[in-house]
């Protein structure tokens, strides 16, 4: 470990080091061959069954999902340290904003979803409900239950609220991402001795932006995932995908702190401790995770009601047991058991493996949750070219994202220079308690 | 046991952190070993430069939290199939969703009770009598802001003259020499 009697200096160039092109380049290639075997595996799918294009709408809802995760995901915890203060919101402060800035690219990813709702959405589109009904997938009775909720939720369930509601939320995270990420190199350019102001002010926005982002991040994910399946209701969803979102980005931030450690500014900032610290916060929100996901199984489990109990039925029978299970074991119990080590904590490798674990865990998790909401897949999991669509089409579009994440990136300096912690964390480790 | 007698160690006394990782590295790499930090607040540097090696409490503490979790889960699923099968809501009697937050109460409980009880256990706390707060600097400092660096007699490479004249290059803010 290193260790001086004096602190360490920032080094004159802050700028994101030379490597991240290379990582830019590698991101564009994954997600041109990517894109590629997507396409082929819908045309397979379609030949095979005739839901190839389908599930490459069903994925590309996935791959939404898991970018808009990185993208809104960035914002809050940028907002959360905003308010919370402490060196590793330093640290990651430049990566977030990055981060929060790619939303331009997740809002270009939602416009398919809004010209296809009626593919994917039973509200939108009642012909849905009537071939799965002529297909046998589900009852009369099913029907029934389903058309009346349709008309129950109609206000709200409609093609134009829906593309009100998003825009409207996009507009938000938006004007917060703006006003955040501009102000962010406002107070660098400022004197430093107005940064008390800049950090209430910071504090001041991103306060309220929090319960504003929980609300229409709650909006979001019931509009896009929930109401594929219009029978069903749970209050705790929209938490659910927040702390989701706060698991992905806390292992995202790791592996991309870690990573440009490779190289300066982040070789002199990145300390053990805050490495340490971030561990630990994933690691809490590990917990938080299976402790809502389990909540919430629990109470529909022992209410037992058959309005509530067939979204855990349609997620449980005809071998989805299998996966459940496996989804507990991914992204539960190895990351909680793995984390609880304090020397993989510390260990640089091995965090980031564990982390690039955990982004694969959410993605292996949304599968779990986007795909039995379709009839021909509730209760009956099987082998099909289309369903390897999750395993293409979400990666294409993670790597491309990736890609406009690392050009947001080179676009400012990596490290916040009119910060108290700034000085702080150049000190040696131990030099503070 | 008869009270020991004669010298605990040497005392030295440093302003800041850096200056005790300093020193406490520097006799390390100098042969000594029994030797021990003592400052104000936790210091990850100073345990890893006197080569703190690991003890057993995460162990414990795990062996605990099992433990608790296969007790309270045995537990009610005895007294739910066995001991007073009841028919609830026609629900199978070995219901596991039911069991989890039980068991998950206990595995914290008993963790938890077995880090304090191991921790105690291991470190020999709580103790009564401790040689160094013989040394007056130690008692007015070593809680608030001075740091502290202790060659313990002990170690077979003490010899008072020596060890004060070594300790004295290190350029601390004072040595002095502690009793029984």
């Amino acid at each position: 470990m290193a260790h001086g009697t004096h602190a360490k200096t920032l080094p004159a160039d802050l700028s994101a080091p030379a490597f991240v092109d290379a990582w830019q380049r590698r991101a564009l290639i994954i997600g041109a061959v990517f894109s590629i075997i997507a396409v082929v595996l819908a045309f397979l799918g379609q030949a095979q069954d005739g839901l190839g294009w389908m599930h490459f709408l069903r994925a590309w809802l996935h791959g939404l999902m898991m970018t808009f995760g990185f993208a809104v995901g960035g914002l809050a915890v940028l907002m959360l340290q905003y308010c919370s203060g402490g060196k590793w919101g330093l640290l990651l402060r430049r990566p977030l904003e990055a981060m929060s800035r790619t939303l331009p690219l997740v809002f270009l990813y939602w416009i398919p979803l809004a010209f296809t709702q009626g593919k994917l959405f039973m509200w939108a589109n009642h012909g849905i409900v009537d071939q799965d009904f002529s297909l046998g997938l589900i009852t009369r009775e099913q029907v029934e239950a389903i058309d009346h909720c349709i008309a129950w939720k109609h206000a709200m369930l409609n093609p134009t609220m829906f593309v009100v509601v998003s825009v409207l939320c996009f507009l938000i995270w938006g004007w917060y991402t703006w006003r955040l990420t501009s102000l962010g190199l406002k107070r660098d350019s400022d004197s430093p001795a107005n940064t008390p102001w800049w950090i209430k002010k910071m504090e001041n926005i991103s306060g309220p932006g929090l319960v504003v982002y929980s609300l229409t991040m709650t909006a979001a994910a019931i509009y896009w995932v929930m109401s594929l399946d219009v029978t069903w209701y749970s209050s705790v969803y929209g938490l659910l995908y927040l702390v989701g979102q706060g698991y992905l980005v806390l292992a995202f931030s790791i592996i991309i702190a870690i990573r440009l450690a490779q190289g300066e500014p982040f070789k002199t900032i990145l300390r053990q401790t805050e490495q340490h610290d971030l561990g630990k916060m994933t690691f809490a929100f590990v917990m938080l995770n299976i402790y809502l996901a389990f909540a919430q199984f629990l109470i529909i489990w022992s209410g037992n009601l058959p309005e509530e109990i067939n979204w855990y039925l349609d997620r449980i029978h005809g071998h989805w047991g299998v996966i459940i299970t496996l989804d507990f074991l991914f992204h539960w119990l190895i990351p909680f058991t793995l984390l609880l080590s304090r020397d993989i904590k510390r260990n640089k490798k091995r965090l980031v493996r564990v982390c690039q674990w955990m982004i694969f865990a959410r993605a292996f998790d949304l599968f779990w949750l986007i795909e039995p909401n379709f009839k021909d897949a509730a209760r009956n999991l099987h082998f099909s070219w289309g369903i390897l669509e999750y395993a293409a089409l979400p990666v294409a579009m993670i790597a491309f994202w990736f890609a406009f994440f690392c050009n947001r990136l080179k676009t400012r300096p990596l490290v916040q220079i009119n910060d108290p912690h700034t000085a702080e964390i150049l000190e040696p480790e131990h030099a503070t308690a | 046991m008869p009270p020991r007698e004669g010298t605990y160690g040497l005392l030295a006394e440093f302003e800041t952190p850096s200056d005790l990782v300093r020193a406490a590295r520097q006799a390390r790499e100098d042969g000594w070993r029994r030797l021990d930090c003592y400052s104000p607040y936790p210091l990850e540097e100073a345990a890893e430069a006197i080569g703190f090696h690991r003890n057993k409490v995460p162990l414990i503490t795990l062996i605990g939290g099992l433990m608790g979790v296969a007790a309270m889960f045995l537990l009610e699923t005895w007294i739910s199939t066995l001991a007073y099968p009841v028919n609830i809501a026609g629900r199978p009697l070995y219901s596991w969703p039911a069991f989890i937050v039980p068991a998950y109460e206990w595995t914290i409980l008993w963790a938890g009770l077995s880090a304090a009880f191991g921790m105690l256990a291991l470190n020999g706390l709580p103790a009564l009598y401790h040689p160094l707060f013989n040394a007056p600097n130690f008692r007015d400092g070593a809680t608030t802001d001075k740091f502290f660096l202790c060659l313990e007699a002990l170690d077979p490479k003490f010899d008072l003259i020596e060890a004060r004249k070594y300790l004295e290059g290190l350029d601390p803010v004072s040595v002095v020499e502690v009793e029984y």
